[in-house]
Order: C-alpha cells, then structure tokens, then sequence
C-alpha cells in the first residue's frame, strides 16, 4: 500500500467511526440544548442498544457469520433490526427522563447529572449480570462485497453504514427544522419557560429528545456491531466519552455541529491511530476535548459559550 | 427511627454542651477503632477495615474538591495513581536504569542503593516510606494544579467530562508508558514500610511485612489526620471561601475570593490527600497495576461522597465505611444466606446466586436513590436550624437608625473625591449598555443613580466592580479599577449588593458575614489546620466583628445568626446581604436597589440606616426606585436613559428635569408636576 491508499483507507474507516460517533453525539448534544443536562446513562444506553441489536439478530435466527443475506430478505432483515432497536432504546431513554430525571428537572445543582452516572451503572450492570462480561460475536449477515480503490478497500458495509446514518440524520434535520414539534423542541432550547407559555407542551419535548436522542444511540449501537462484529459490555465508556468530544468540538447543542464534531473525531482516531499507535489515540482525542473546552468552550458551530452564569 | 435513638443515647448527656459530647463520641470511637485489632485475631477482618481506611482517605480528599469547592472531579483516581506510582516506581525492582557515579551521592542519602543481577551496575531506588508520604502528597498536588488549571473557566458539568477525561488519560499513561511504568503488568514487589531502629531507647526497627494490623494502625492515623484537615479547612477562612464558590461564583468573586488561587487549592489539597493514600494503598498491597486506577474507582468514590452526604467530613467516612461494608460483609453474607435458603427449598436459581456481582449494581442504585430522595446524604452538612422564642421571632420596625452602632469602627472619609467614573462604556455585542457615562462621588458623599429598567444602572455597577468589562477610566481614590478582577475592586475597599440578592443560599447569616470579611484575613491552610495563635485570633476577632455588624440590626438578624439565609424573609436577606458588604470593612459602598421589595415601613427604616452610615463617614453609591428614599438620601443624582447619562442634579433638580420626566416618570407626572408649578405660581402671584 501506499502511503495515499494508506491514507484513503484510513478516511474511509474513519467515517464509519464518525457515523457512529456522530449519531450518538446527537444524544448528548439534544438533551443538553433542552435541559442542560450532561446525560452520562447515554454511554450504556448505546451498549444496550448493541445487545438488542445482537437480541434481535439471533432471533431472527443470524448467529456469527454463518448466514448471509442479499437483496430483499438482507434489507428486510436490516429493516426489521434497525426499527426494533432503535424503538426499544428510545423507549429506555423515554424511561429514564420520565421516571428519574422529571422529578429532578426543578432541581439545581450536580443532582441530575449525578443521578445519571447512577442509571449509567445500573444498564451496565443489568447487562453484566445478565448477559454476561464476555465478548459477544455479533451477527453479520453481509455479503463481502469489496471495490478496491487503489490499495485502499471499500466495503458494501461501509456503503451500508453511510447511507443509514445519512437517512437518519437527513430524517433529524428534517423534523428540527420543518415540522411543529421540531419547532417546539429549537424554543424549548432556547427558553424554556417561554415556550411553556407558548403553549409548548414542554414535558412531551423534553421526552421527545431523549427518545429521539436514545434511538439514535441504539442505532449507533448497531453500527458499531456491523464495524467492529462484536458486542461487550464495556463499549460504552470509551465511544460514548469519544461522542461527547464530538459534541463538544461541533459545540454542544447544536445538530449540525454533533454530526461535524462526530465525523472529526472518527477521522482524528483513525488518522492518530495510523500515525502514532493504538494505544494513544485516546490521549489524542482527550486532549482535543481539554483543548477545545479551553480555547473555544462554544466548540465550532456553537455560538453560545456554554459557561454563563 | 434513627432519631429517636439517638435522643434516647442522648438522655443521659444532656446537660453536657453539644462540642463536649461530639469530642467523647470521637474519643471513643477513636478508642473503639484503636483496641480492635487486640481484641480479634483474623487478620481478614483487620485487613478489611485497613482497606476502608484507604477508601475513606480518598473519600475525604474528594470531598474537598466535590463537597466543599463544588467541583465535580470524576477523575479523583488519577491523583491516587499518581501517588501510588510514585512510591512504587521510587522502591520496585521493575524500574532500574544503569548505575553511574552520578547516583552515589544519593546513595550516601539512602534514597538508592548500587545492585548488581549478574549485568552491568543498575540503581535500585530505596525510598523510605515516611518520605514517600508527605512527597507523594506534594507530587500528586502538584499535578492536581497542572488538571485543575486549564479547567477552571468551565462551568461544573464541563468540569466533570474533562476530569472524567483525565481520569482516563492517566491509567493509560500507565499502560503505556512501559520503561517508567513497566506497562500493564505494572509494578510489583513495592517495599512495605519500616521502622528504623532507635538505639537509644533500645527499640530494634521493624518492618511492616504482610500482617495487616500496622497497616491499620497507620491508616487509622491518616483518617484520623484527614478528618481533623478536613474539619478544620471547613471551619476556617479557606473553607469559607470554597463554599462561598460552590454555591455562587460570581457573587464569591465579588466579596473578595480569587477563584482561580481558591479552586486550583481545592484541587491541590484534595489532589495530595488521594496521593497520599495513593502511596499508602500500594505499600501495603506491595503491587501498583493501571487496572487499580480507573473509572470505577472514582465513581466508587462519588457513591461514598453521595450516601454520605456532599460537604460533609463525618458522613463521607460513613459513607466509605458503609459501601466497604456492602462489599465485603453484607453481599457475601447474604449470598450464604440465599445458598442455605436455595439448598433447603431446592431452588437452584438462589443456590446459584452471587450478590458479590451485584455490588457495582447496588452503587448504581444507591447513586439513583440518593439523588431522588435524600440529596444531602446521611449525614447532611447543613446543621439543624436552631429554633427561635418568642420575642426574638418578634421585629417591631425600629426607627433611627442602627443598634449598638458604636461597636462599629467609624470611617474617616478623607477628601476630594472618593470614585471618578470618565467617558466609561460597555457593550454587550452590537448593544451599547453604557455610553460615555461620567459620574464623581464626592468622599463621604451619597450619589443615587436612577433611571427606566435597561437603562444601565446596574451594569454600570458591575463594571465599576469589574463583573463586565469596560472602556474609560474608573478612578477610586486615585486608583484605575478597570481591568482589575471582581476580587481585586473588594480588596481596594469598594464592596456591592446585588440587585437580585446573591447571597450564598446554603451557608448561615454568620457564615456569609464571614465571608465578607474573607479579603481582610490572612490564614493560609497551614494556619487553618493547625491553627497557630495568631490564626485563632484572627478568627476569633472576625468573628467578634461579624456578630457585631449582624448586630447593627438589632433582632433583625442577630437570634437568626446560624440560620441558613435561604429560609431567611426577603427584607433580612437584603439586610444579611449588606452586612456582608459591610464586613469587607469597604470605603465606598455600592447599593443595588436595597429597598426593594421592602414595605414602605421597613424601607424607612433601612434608608434611615443607610443615612447612618454615611454620617459615620461612608460613601455611598446607590441605585433605587423609590423617590422618596432617594430624596431623603443622597445629595446627587444621576439619571441615565438607554446608557446615556440625561441629568445630574440634586434630586429636586432632575425631578423638574424635562428629559427626565419623559424618559423615566411618565408624562402622567410631569403634567402633575407641571400643575403643580403652576397652582405654586398662581398663588405667589395671589399671594
């Protein structure tokens, strides 16, 4: 390989880790623009999400990568698998606002976001005593389609996972900007008691994001078992501070700049991966997190800074 | 329940003062800890207990910088990394670059030692522990400056994702960084402490080994230690400071506190207890891996900050006895409870069951159960509201003035003018929120600034004590204000109100009094912990000033000294918040509407209040609405409209002034004012 194929194929896996990064940055980045709130049960929110998706897999009966699928019956499969997942994490987040954090909303001061390490416990360990600690083979039941591009190789699951993540946040955009609860949900970001009185149902926004925000982690979830063909419970930590840097970096509630932050942080790690070894490209992109909090805490599409007082 | 055991312990001490039977509770609590290990002989248990010493060490240093400072580190494990490494890499075998001539004269101090494994010379370090200790302390202190310093800006929940980070940063350090740290395997063999011998009194030296119990003796000396440090950083200007943070920054700023000095020392101290801990934890396992040091480590630590109650010295060393406790008593036991019930009713699911799993499930729920519904922990910080009689509830308005005004130091004005406000502007982006204002306050003067809602009064104020920044020039008593931090204004004698009350909510009337006088005291935390007599009186002379200002108000506030104000009316809240001004011992004071909200009752009688102290020599700046407060009061007025300064005046003056009864009384009144004049010309023209 040369060093431009080396190069291409480095871009190419870093925007499968951007996808992944990107859709579980809109989880944080939404449920900070409405409450504020820095939402630490996301983290195993998208490991859990990872789990149904394997739950649902083997259910249909995908086990490893024995059975593989094209045309209809894979996208049928792909279909089912995305709605499923995707509708069963939005609903736990949906659980998680309303049965902890409404209680809380009045509160000021850590207790919110304290409380959320606690639930970021409990969902890790209902899957550690449940399922178990060990690493689980997750079904793949792609065909190995592969275009060479020079050296570099492009995968139909890449394809596959660009595309879906497009859909999803094309889909965002779309509800955000052009649809009622949309609106309500930009007012509820900008002031919430004005949009109360608006006669913005502000409970159903609240609830709203999270779900909205929880689906997307489950399908980021997803995507990091079709990439990575394997699920632990662990997972959640290391991608889920890695997205929260991707917030940060497109500046914290704000859609646009999750997804941008998302992309860079996914070819940051796949460059410094490439450049400096494995074992740094945490430290690389903690660094980039401390840096940009520093230098420019708006990130680079936020306009507002985040430490008014 | 729990309370009424504890009225009933209480029964027979009653008559004793509260500190008498809180120091015999801690003696024989000390006691009982003390002749544990004589009393059993499993070594397990005391090696249990010597391991929830560590956790409540730990638990104590977070508490600084979480309870007391309010800044939420969820990396705390690192600084414990950092000091266990640091002893560890300075006695283990896995470290030992090549021996040279250049190491000898460390060698003549002990501190290395020349060995040879059939190679080339190599050094072997020999740190002794009791050096380790107070070192590791500095070294992890050091480095909790070097985290702290570039997060200080961030708002709280960024500060938590950012040490979250750092956290994470430096056990894969550890990992990584293999010829310091030997890597993943870590380091092992780390020496245990000794004693060295003492000839003279015949004792031989011993060394600690594998047996547990002096392991707990010295790790009963660091809580016992650290709970003293803690008690008395609480209880002093230092503890003071970081509570006035943690409950608001901007008004802590204000009355005199530097944030950046006070947050990178909450960090400091916290940070050199972990290490601390850190270079005891790996003395007594003799190993030091990066898995010891991760993410559940620190949240570990929150769960025992969070159940014992944030802020509180007594409640976190619950909390870290309690979640030790869980761990290694009450899950497994219960688990052998459950396997007897599985294997006598046949159910293989409960002979199959181990709760020791389900430990870190328990400190999510824990976590999740604290917060909904007991936030303060078990042991809240906040004490019990002392309950008042009758009469002291009882507060007739008071006319005339202060009460026992001569306990107050009177000021001496000087001359010529006190602040010379010139050509100062502020803008807010594209909005000019102050125009070019000029305004002089004559030393010993009161000038009362008025105008329309928006139209600058109260950013005026916060530029003059350096909240927002300005152009121009702002000059007190020949000094420039501007560019100077909120702190800074305060130490030169220039002290605020606020107009929307920022008074530190969580904290009593005395505690926020005290905090003004925070500029005017000197004790650093060496005088705070040991307190030296120099320390104690200065404590004890700012507390005699506090009581006598809180005093200025007669009943008012004085029965409700250590009432938190968050209960306090609104009238005493604006009265506690002047006291704390006051206690700056301030030369010119900015008030920001102190009257309202008040009843036209009391409004008089705090105006005749504010008279008083300017007839002690204070000058006074003041924002207000109320116009009879304003003519009753200052000599000049200034009136600005949308940043622009309009009129100055006396107060009859700019009450006639055209401008400013269109811009800011309504036309109403000036054609009230204007029939008025007119009735007043008629009848000299009759008359």
């Amino acid at each position: 390989m040369t060093s431009g194929d080396l190069f291409l194929q480095q871009l190419i896996n870093g925007l499968n880790l951007g996808a992944m990064y990107s859709l579980l940055a809109l989880g944080f980045t939404l449920v900070y623009g409405i409450m504020e709130l820095i939402n630490f049960s996301h983290f195993n929110v998208f490991m859990v999400g990872c789990f149904i998706a394997l739950g649902v897999l083997k259910l249909m009966g995908m086990d490893g990568q024995a059975v593989i699928l094209t045309g209809l019956p894979l996208i049928g499969v792909l279909l089912v698998t995305f709605l499923i997942t995707m509708f069963s994490s939005g609903m736990i987040g949906v659980g998680i606002e309303r049965l902890l954090l409404r209680p809380l909303r009045a509160v000021t001061g850590p207790a919110a976001m304290i409380l959320t390490i606690g639930v970021s416990y409990i969902l890790f360990n209902v899957i550690l005593i449940g399922i178990g600690g060990d690493t689980r083979n997750f079904a793949n039941p792609l065909p190995t389609v592969t275009w060479n591009i020079g050296g570099a190789v492009l995968r139909l699951r890449d394809v596959l996972i660009w595309g879906i993540t497009v859909i999803l946040m094309l889909g965002l955009t779309y509800f955000v900007q052009f649809t009622k609860l949309g609106k309500g949900m930009r007012a509820t970001a900008q002031d919430p008691e004005a949009a109360r009185m608006m006669g913005v149902e502000v409970d159903n926004v609240v609830g709203l994001s999270f779900f909205i925000g929880s689906a997307l982690a489950g399908a980021s979830g997803l995507i990091f078992g079709l990439y990575y063909n394997y699920a632990k419970v662990d997972m959640g930590f290391s991608a889920g501070l890695r997205a929260f840097t991707a917030a940060v970096l497109g500046g914290i509630g704000n859609v646009p700049g999750a997804m941008l932050g998302g992309v860079l942080i996914g070819l940051i790690e796949a460059s410094s991966s490439q450049l400096i070894g494995q074992l740094w490209a945490d430290v690389v992109i903690f660094s980039i997190l401390v840096i940009v909090l520093v230098f420019r805490p708006a990130g680079l599409l936020g306009r507002q800074a985040p430490n008014k007082s | 329940m729990a309370s009424a055991i504890i009225t009933l312990i209480n029964r027979p001490f009653a008559h004793w003062s509260q500190e008498k039977r809180q120091l015999w509770a801690t003696v024989l609590l000390a006691a009982a800890f003390a002749i544990y290990p004589l009393l059993t002989d499993d070594d397990a248990n005391i090696d249990t207990i010597a391991n929830a010493m560590s956790y409540a060490t730990l638990a104590l240093g977070l508490n600084i910088v979480v309870g007391f400072a309010g800044l939420l580190d969820l990396g705390y494990a690192a600084f414990f990394a950092i000091g266990a490494y640091y002893y560890g890499i300075f006695t283990a075998y896995q470290v030992m670059p090549p021996w040279s001539e250049a190491w000898a004269p460390l060698a003549f101090l002990g501190l290395v030692e020349k060995i040879n494994q059939g190679g080339p010379d190599l050094v072997h370090f020999t740190m002794s522990f009791w050096l380790a200790l107070p070192t590791g302390a500095l070294v992890a202190g050091f480095f909790g400056v070097l985290f702290g310093a570039p997060t200080l800006r961030l708002r709280g929940d960024y500060l938590a994702i950012v040490t979250l980070g750092f956290g994470e940063i430096v056990p894969i350090l550890a990992r990584n960084m293999e010829s310091v740290t030997n890597g993943a395997a870590g380091l092992n063999g780390v020496k245990g402490p000794t004693l060295p011998a003492i000839k003279a009194i015949g004792f031989g030296g011993y060394s600690f080994g594998v047996d547990a119990t002096p392991y707990y003796y010295v790790g009963m000396g660091l809580v016992a230690l650290l709970i003293f440090s803690s008690i008395r950083l609480r209880d002093s200007r230092i503890g003071r400071a970081w509570m006035a943070i943690r409950e608001d920054e901007t008004a802590a700023s204000a009355m005199g506190i530097n944030l950046r000095n006070f947050k990178l020392l909450a960090f400091a101290i916290g940070a050199s207890f972990s290490g601390f801990t850190g270079v005891f934890f790996v003395s007594k396992l003799q190993v030091a891996t990066p898995e010891m040091f991760n993410f559940s480590v620190s949240s570990m630590l929150i769960v025992m900050v969070v159940l014992g109650g944030m802020g509180s010295v007594w409640g976190v060393v619950l909390g870290a006895g309690l979640l030790q406790l869980l761990q290694t008593w009450i899950l497994p036991q219960t688990t052998n409870v459950l396997h007897d019930i599985g294997h006598a009713i046949n159910s293989d699911m409960l002979v199959a069951a181990d709760l020791v799993q389900w430990t870190q499930m328990f400190f999510g729920i824990i976590i999740v159960v604290m917060m909904l519904f007991r936030r303060d922990g078990l042991i809240p910080a906040t004490r019990a509201q002392p309950k008042l009689e009758m009469e002291e509830q009882h507060a007739d308005v008071k006319r005339g003035g202060f009460v026992n005004v001569d306990r107050i130091e009177k000021w001496n004005p000087g001359t010529g003018n006190a602040l010379e406000i010139k050509d100062v502007t502020v803008r807010f982006g594209g909005l000019v929120a102050l125009n070019k204002v000029n305004l002089t306050i004559p030393a010993g003067g009161v000038v009362a600034v008025i105008g329309p809602n928006g139209s600058g009064k109260s950013t005026l104020f916060n530029a003059i004590t350096g909240l927002v920044t300005a152009e121009g020039s702002i000059k007190f008593e020949g000094m420039e204000l501007i560019g100077l931090r909120p702190d800074e204004v305060l130490q030169k004698g220039v002290a605020r109100t606020f107009q929307n009350i920022r008074l530190f909510p969580k904290l009593t009337v005395l505690e926020n009094v005290l905090i003004g006088e925070h500029c005017r005291l000197k004790t650093l935390p060496f005088g705070a912990i040991f307190r030296p007599p120099s320390a104690r009186a200065e404590e004890q002379g700012a507390l005699r000033k506090a009581l006598d200002i809180i005093g200025l108000f007669g009943n008012r506030l004085t029965p409700r000294a250590n009432h938190t104000v968050s209960g306090l009316s609104y009238a005493n809240r604006r009265r506690v918040e002047i006291s704390r001004a006051l206690a700056s011992r301030p030369r010119i004071l900015l008030l920001d509407e102190p009257t309202a909200g008040m009843n036209p009752n009391e409004t008089l009688e705090l105006a005749e209040q504010i008279a008083e102290l300017n007839a002690m020599g204070l000058t006074i700046l003041i924002i207000e609405h109320k116009l009879d407060v304003v003519t009753r009061l200052a000599q000049s007025v200034t009136v600005l409209d949308h940043g622009d300064v309009i009129a100055q005046g006396s107060a009859d003056e700019v009450q006639r002034n055209e401008e400013v009864l269109t811009a800011y009384l309504g036309r109403a009144h000036r054609a009230k004012i204007e029939a008025q004049d007119a009735a007043a010309a008629k009848e000299k023209a009759n008359g």
